[in-house]
């Protein structure tokens, strides 16, 4: 998978905005993670955690945010938590639905020194 | 490196032109951590920075500038991606050779190693670049902005990109295209789209390739279209033997619908 390439982009962004805000320490980031987004987050985690090493990111504590997925039924409007791509209504059963969250993947904010 | 796929460093990438075997360009930086502890401090000087910003947001950031492109030079740039062995290249080279006569158009070939798809695409009579993306499992917008320079890209063309075969990793990385193919084979499950839907729900069209192959096998074309539609209802198809040529005029007929969108 992609957590890889993902973790890196983290860590890449984290020093652009630490450049940008003139820091030297990020001692806190915060990341969210949709469970639909397309991204393990177990996997992302244990990524970032071998590539911080040496980088702005080398102390930082990380803390990931879990979004449950939403799904939205066109048929009878039920919103409800969509565990996968593929989810009936729970309701009527129609399906497809319309996804309405879980698909964030984001860097919420960083606590800096 | 990653264990499921051996997905590795983006930057990690190298660009050939089939002609000239050579070029070794980017430079990239390596990370060699091994397993960093991560520890909060306290002090009494922090502040919080909200950014709430996407984190492919660098690689969108490039594929709208690819996108932007493609728009003033009036290239209908369409991302093939697929399982490997779905018969990719096999459609490029019998589309190349059906619509070389009539239009203009090029290929940017994605495998982990090897220039042997760009050279059979050469074959076909079109222009191609290589991009062996090393230990890495998809393209990504830096690297067509990279091959973009190196391949020449006509005004009115269409620009073919061959994916990494690959239905995970790709689905998250804006090129700049058009429009997503997804191509997917009578030899695979027809449950493809329910196991990766990701790629399903981000592509516009799914060929359905090997056609002449339905006789032999056990894969039910409809079923794989419900299940596709289940994830993405807008998602078009096209059925199609790029051996054979049954369908493929389908396909042309297709392309001939976005060229003049």
């Amino acid at each position: 998978m992609h957590e890889f390439s993902l973790a890196e982009e983290v860590i890449n962004l984290a020093q652009r905005e630490a450049e940008k805000n003139n820091v030297n320490t990020i001692s806190e980031i915060q990341i969210e993670v949709g469970d639909l987004s397309g991204v393990e987050a177990e996997a992302f985690e244990s990524a970032l955690g071998l590539l911080v090493k040496d980088t702005i990111l080398n102390n930082s504590k990380i803390n990931i945010i879990r979004t449950p997925g939403k799904g939205h039924c066109n048929a009878c409007n039920l919103e409800f938590e969509m565990h996968h791509m593929q989810a009936s209504c729970p309701h009527c059963r129609a399906f497809p639905s319309i996804i309405n969250g879980g698909q964030e993947f984001r860097v919420l904010s960083l606590l800096v020194e | 490196m990653c264990e499921t796929c051996g997905c590795g460093d983006s930057d990690q990438f190298e660009i050939h032109d089939p002609h000239h075997t050579h070029s070794h360009d980017q430079s990239h930086a390596h990370f060699h951590a091994h397993g960093g502890k991560m520890h909060s401090h306290s002090h009494p000087h922090k502040k919080v920075i909200n950014l709430n910003m996407d984190i492919l947001s660098e690689n969108n950031h490039l594929a709208h500038f690819n996108r932007s492109f493609f728009e003033e030079k009036k290239v209908l740039c369409l991302n093939l991606v697929s399982s490997p062995g779905s018969g990719k290249t096999t459609i490029l080279e019998k589309t190349i050779h059906a619509l070389i006569s009539t239009n203009k158009i090029a290929v940017i070939e994605g495998d982990q190693q090897t220039l042997l798809d760009a050279e059979r695409i050469e074959k076909s009579g079109a222009p191609s670049i290589q991009i062996n993306t090393g230990s890495g499992c998809h393209l990504d917008a830096k690297m067509i902005g990279s091959a973009l320079t190196k391949l020449k890209v006509e005004q009115n063309s269409i620009l073919f990109i061959e994916n990494v075969g690959n239905l995970v990793c790709p689905a998250m990385f804006d090129l700049g295209e058009y429009k997503r193919v997804v191509v997917i084979s009578v030899t695979e499950g027809e449950d493809k789209p329910l196991k990766y839907p990701y790629m399903f729900q981000s592509s516009h069209l799914c060929i359905i390739n090997k056609a002449d192959l339905l006789p032999y096998v056990d894969f039910n074309t409809e079923k794989a279209i419900e299940y596709a539609r289940s994830i993405n209802p807008e998602l078009e198809f096209i059925i199609l033997s790029a051996r054979s040529s049954e369908g493929m005029e389908l396909w042309y007929a297709w392309l001939e619908k976005q060229l003049k969108r």
